[in-house]
Order: structure tokens, then sequence, then C-alpha cells
């Protein structure tokens, strides 16, 4: 096979090279590797009992059919059961398991993607939608096996690259594994959450890669650019050792920021600036508090509240919520209220999807008020700030404010310890409440500034549709003047703003804010020793000179190119 | 080894149901059921007894097939398999 290089877009920088593992139902990631010779025969006896637990699925749900619907419908189920007893299917799946000793879902597949193939290769457009129960058949095989042999992710045997055509962002977190080193996805963009997961895991992502999955074997050797957006399918040697030195380079570079974590996050005129990490999910605090972050800017509850598929009781939120207090000691802990309808999953959703953020919380207030109790339970453990999300009225907060009181009200008749001094802040991140902050500044004790929402609702982009990609520009004029009319707005009543969306990542945006007059931000916890060492390489002074010539300029190229020639 | 040709008579070609209901035919007889389709430059081969092979053969409506069996029962098989193909005959019980 040739190499070819497929173009997607960068979603997560960094570069490495790995093994494909498919994840064509993206409820059903499977782990392929290896056996032991000794497990072997565990396998083929795993697979065959999955074949026939289905196969008693399937007469069940026929004999069903049969007593109510007559035999037409049942001849689909034929075809099934078929499958399951053709020796083109299932014996070469225990030959796969034996002869390559290949784990029994990653036979299932490697026999399947060869039929597959071959039906995609034959010019008959019905013929080629009967893939579909080829595909029925092998999810069934796959989830009854699953029910036999929980896979442990963490048990990754070789570095691995997630490709799939959409990756949930609650898969990436069940992935945590260190062997996981990329992600591929054919949809999607790099403001879709999974895309914000892989960038606070460090792990290179592109996204938008048209017609990856066709032919693509697990097990088969890929290379993810996540710098240029590119995927490589069988690289040569020649590139394969370009990577090695790019993989190679990246490790040294870390290893002397490693160095600099120690010194003081200060401009080189001396001015401090406050820097952040965000977290998507409580484990994360660990490797925040590692890399001597001054506070924990964001901390995106959903993940964690929906990691179970349904809301998590109230006693586990304390426990989460506790974690963070307590690993993140006297840091701060800005945690936002879930932010659902941008959740869920489904990335295909285009985005104004029904009532998000603060509207979605007062129209379910029983999931509000579990949430809150949970933080007020959680804040003795340490110094907790809650953030309200997608606010975009002060009725809204009012009334926010107001099941505030409620929950502190109750906790106190009751007699629960909790502090009383928890700030609320909400985040500025719809046209509304950025032209409103003044008026909303002396209801808060504080604003974080959410950057991403904030620029696709401004510029009136569709942040999931990856076409309108190079749309999303936060060097856009208008942007720029959005955020000087936050900061003046908000300055005199002297409430701080932690810029917290992905702008602050990227260092010349990010001393575009600090010009603007910024001085809290907060990144994902892999951009954060960048962004640091930038801060610690300017001239604050200098920066807000340059960011007045900038907000003279008309277009987003001129801006950009001016940043980045001063930062580089 | 009996071999003979046929042509596909039903108007959907040999798609899932039809497919299917063919593998059950094959199924009855002890002989080893070969189908091809002499026009295809692949010359593919499927096993009768094999739904996937069956549907991958993308045997359409006038789609000319040979039939070929090797066993005790291999004429009936062929002459069973080539009515059904040619939808002379339809399997008792099914319409």
């Amino acid at each position: 096979m040739v190499e070819r290089v497929l173009q997607g877009i960068a979603a997560s920088p960094g570069v490495a090279f790995g093994h494909a593992v498919t994840a064509w139902d993206p409820e059903l990631v499977t782990l392929n590797y290896t056996l032991e010779p000794a497990d072997v025969e565990a396998h083929v006896e795993s697979f065959r009992t999955s074949v026939e637990r289905s196969r008693r699925q399937l007469l069940k749900m026929q004999a069903e059919l049969e007593s109510s619907a007559g035999g037409d419908s049942t001849t689909l189920i034929d075809a099934h059961l078929l499958i399951l007893e053709d020796s083109m299917f299932i014996d070469r799946i225990v030959d796969k398991i034996r002869d390559e000793r290949l784990n029994s879902e990653w036979a299932i597949q490697a026999v399947s993607g060869n039929i597959f193939e071959a039906y995609d290769r034959v010019h008959d457009d019905y013929l080629r939608d009967r893939r579909g129960d080829l595909e029925d058949i092998v999810r069934r095989l796959l989830f009854n096996l699953r029910s036999y042999q929980p896979p442990t992710f963490r048990s990754l045997r070789y570095h691995s690259i997630l490709v799939g055509k959409t990756i949930l962002p609650s898969t990436l977190l069940e992935l945590k594994s260190p062997r996981l080193v990329g992600v591929v996805t054919e949809t999607g963009s790099p403001l879709s959450h999974t895309a914000i997961i892989a960038r606070s895991m460090d792990v290179p992502a592109v996204m938008g890669v048209a017609d990856v999955l066709p032919g693509l074997i697990s097990g088969e050797l890929i290379v993810v650019d996540g710098d240029e957006g590119v995927v490589i399918r069988a690289p040569s040697e020649s590139t394969l050792g370009d990577y090695r030195k790019r993989v190679k380079r990246v490790a040294i570079s870390r290893r002397r920021m490693s160095r600099a974590i120690h010194a003081p996050c200060v401009t080189k005129d001396r001015i401090s600036i406050l820097l952040g990490s965000n977290i998507n999910f409580s484990q994360e605090v660990e490797s925040v508090v590692a890399n001597e972050c001054e506070a924990i800017g964001l901390y995106r509850t959903e993940f964690d509240f929906f990691r179970e598929g349904s809301p998590l009781s109230e006693e586990k939120l304390v426990r989460d919520y506790s974690h963070v207090l307590s690993v993140a000691h006297s840091l701060p802990v800005n945690i936002r209220a879930i932010d659902v309808g941008m959740q869920e999953g489904s990335e295909a959703s285009s985005v104004p999807a029904g009532p998000r953020g603060l509207r979605f919380l007062l129209e379910n207030k029983p999931l509000f008020r579990r949430q809150l109790r949970a933080i007020y339970r959680a804040s003795t453990h340490g110094h907790a700030r809650i953030v309200l999300p997608f606010v975009s009225t002060l009725d809204e907060l009012a009334e926010a404010n107001e099941i505030l009181a409620g929950v502190r009200n109750r906790l106190k008749r009751k007699g629960i310890a909790y502090d009383e001094t928890v700030p609320i802040g909400v985040m500025i991140e719809t046209p509304a409440a950025a032209q409103t902050c003044d008026l909303m500044a002396s209801e808060v004790d504080f604003f974080c500034l959410g950057t991403n929402d904030l620029i696709q609702y401004s510029l009136a982009i569709d942040r999931k549709e990856h076409a309108s990609m190079d749309l999303y520009n936060p060097f856009h004029p208008a942007v720029l003047r959005l955020l000087r009319q936050v900061h003046e707005l908000v300055s005199p009543s002297g409430k701080t703003v932690v810029v917290c969306g992905e702008i602050a990542a990227d260092p010349p945006a990010a001393a575009m804010l600090l010009g603007l007059g910024f001085t809290a931000l907060s990144v994902r916890v892999g951009a954060y020793r960048r962004v640091k060492r930038m801060i610690r390489s300017v001239v604050l002074a200098e920066l807000r000179e340059l960011t007045a010539e900038l907000l003279t300029m008309r277009s987003r190229d001129e801006i950009e190119r001016r940043v980045r020639e001063v930062v580089g | 080894m009996t071999a003979r040709e046929a042509v596909i008579g039903h108007r959907l070609g040999l798609h899932a149901r039809a497919a299917a209901q063919l593998v059950q035919l094959s199924s009855r007889f002890r002989s080893e059921i070969r189908l091809t389709r002499p026009d295809r430059a692949d010359e593919a081969v499927a096993d009768g007894r094999s739904i996937l092979a069956i549907l991958l053969l993308a045997a359409g409506y006038g789609t000319r097939v040979e039939v070929t069996a090797e066993g005790e029962d291999e004429q009936e098989a062929v002459f069973a398999i080539c009515e059904y193909l040619e939808g002379a005959a339809s399997i008792a019980g099914e319409s």
C-alpha cells in the first residue's frame, strides 16, 4: 500500500504514530491486542458463546414477531441467523483468533471489515445497503461478547489511535490510558467537546477527515499530525522517521518547559498575571496541581455529572467535588454548574439546540438544586466558587440567586456545614451578557469569559459545522471590540474577569487579551506552560500599545499577522 | 459433478430474502454446492450455504449464474436450486 495523506482539521496539537483502533460504533469501542498463546482458546470459547447468545436472542425475537406480525417480517431475522451460521464469517473469525492470535473483538472486526470492503466494491446500491445487516450482527456479537469480558481500557497493549465517525466525549474519558496517543474523527470540529477533552488530555487529534474509515483495518499503523491537521495511512519509512524525530522533539521541549514550572507568572515589566487551568473531569485536578497552576479557572462539570449515562446522585457529586477541592487545596476552583444542551454526546446536533446552561437549569430545578447542594456540602474542603453557565438575562440571574439562597437556607436549617462565603460568578458567553455585564456586576462576585460561545454567537457561525471553521476566528475585529467592551464595562466594578475560552490557550491571542487589560486567564492543562512562557516573555506596556494599534485594523488577517509578528 | 446454468428470475434478484431462502434450500442437500458468475472477471465463487458469499455475487434479475454440485445428491440439488433461481419453484411453505 502506498502512503496516503488525508486532510482534516487540526483539533488538538501534537503528533503521534500508533495502531489504529477503529470505533465505527461510537458506543462500542473495542480494544485490539495480540493474545498470549494461553488465552487463545478462552477467546474462541467466549466468541462461540457470544454467537450462541446472539442466536438465542434472534430466535426469541423471531418467535415474538411471528405471533404478532406474521411471517413476512421475520425473513430479515432469517438472514441474520444465517450470517451466524455462515462459515465465511464464523470460521474465519475463529481462524483469526487461533492463527493470528487476535483477541475476539478484534477478530470479529477484522473479518467483518474485509467483508464490508467486498460489499463496498460491489456496484449495486441495494446490495451495498445490505451491509447494514452484517453491521447489525457484528454489533450484537460485540455486545454479547462484552458482557462476558468487560474490556478495560487501561489494558491497551500498544500506542493506539482511536478512529471513528464520531467519538463521544465520554468514550475519550473512559479511555484515559497513557497508550492512547491520538484521535481521528470523520466529523466534528476543534470546538467540539471531544476536541476540548483531547486537548486537555494532551492527545493529538484531527477531525473532519472525510472517508478515513473505509478500508481502514484495526491495527494498521497510522500517523496523526494534530499540528497540520493530517492523518497519514501506510506511512513510508522516511515519513515515520520524520515523525519519530518530531515526537522526540516535543518530549524534549516539554521537559525543558517543566523546569520553568516554579517561575512566577509575571510579565517582563513585573505585572503579575493570574494563570489558571480548566478541567473537564475531577481526576484532572492532580495534573493541575502538578503544574503548579494558580487556580482552576473553569471546572466544566457536565462530563462528570453524566459520566454514568444518567445524572449522578448527590452523594457521588459531593465525593467528586470534595476530591477536587481538597486536592486543589488553597487554590480557588470555579465550579461551573452543568451546561447541558451542548453536552449530550451527539455532536451532529446543530447548535442552538433547546434550552442551554442556566435556562436549562431553571427548567430543571431539582437537578440544579442537587448540584448546588453537592457543591455547598463539599465547600468545606477547599476554596469553591460557583459559576452559572450561559446567562443571558438579569431575570434569570435573579432567579438563580434565589435558588442559591434557598439551597443555603435549607442546609443551614438542617445543620449541615458549608462555606457561607462561596463566591458566585457568571459566564459571559452570550452577546447579551457581554452587553449587560456592567448591570450584572452588582449581582455577582466575579465573571468568567467563555470566548468559545461568545465568538460563535457574535460571528453567527455554527461551531459544529466544520465547513464554517475558517469563519471562527478570534482575531476578527468584532471579537476584539467586543472583548474590549466587556473589559470596559466590568472594570468600574472592580470584579475580576477570568478569560477561560480556547482563545487564552493560543499565546498570540492570549497576549492580545493581556493588551486589552485582562489579567486573569485560564487554559487547558496542555497549554498551561506555553502560555506561561509567553507571559514571562512580554512587556505588558508594549502589549497595550500593540492592542491599541490592532483596534484600528480592519481585517482579521491583518490583526492576526501583526500579533504573530510580535508574539511568536 | 453436476453443473447447470440458470438465469435469475426473481425480480429483485438474489437479495436478502431470496439469498436466505437459497441458503436454506442448499442446506437440505448433502452435496457441496457452489454458485459462480461466469460473466464476472473475478470469477467469484459462492458457497451455497454462505449467505454473505451469495449476497456478494450481487446477482440481479436476468443475471446468469452457474450452479455446480458435488456429492451423492448432486443432480437433485442442481435441479432444485436452478428451479428456485429461475423462479419456477418457490420453497415449500413460503411464497
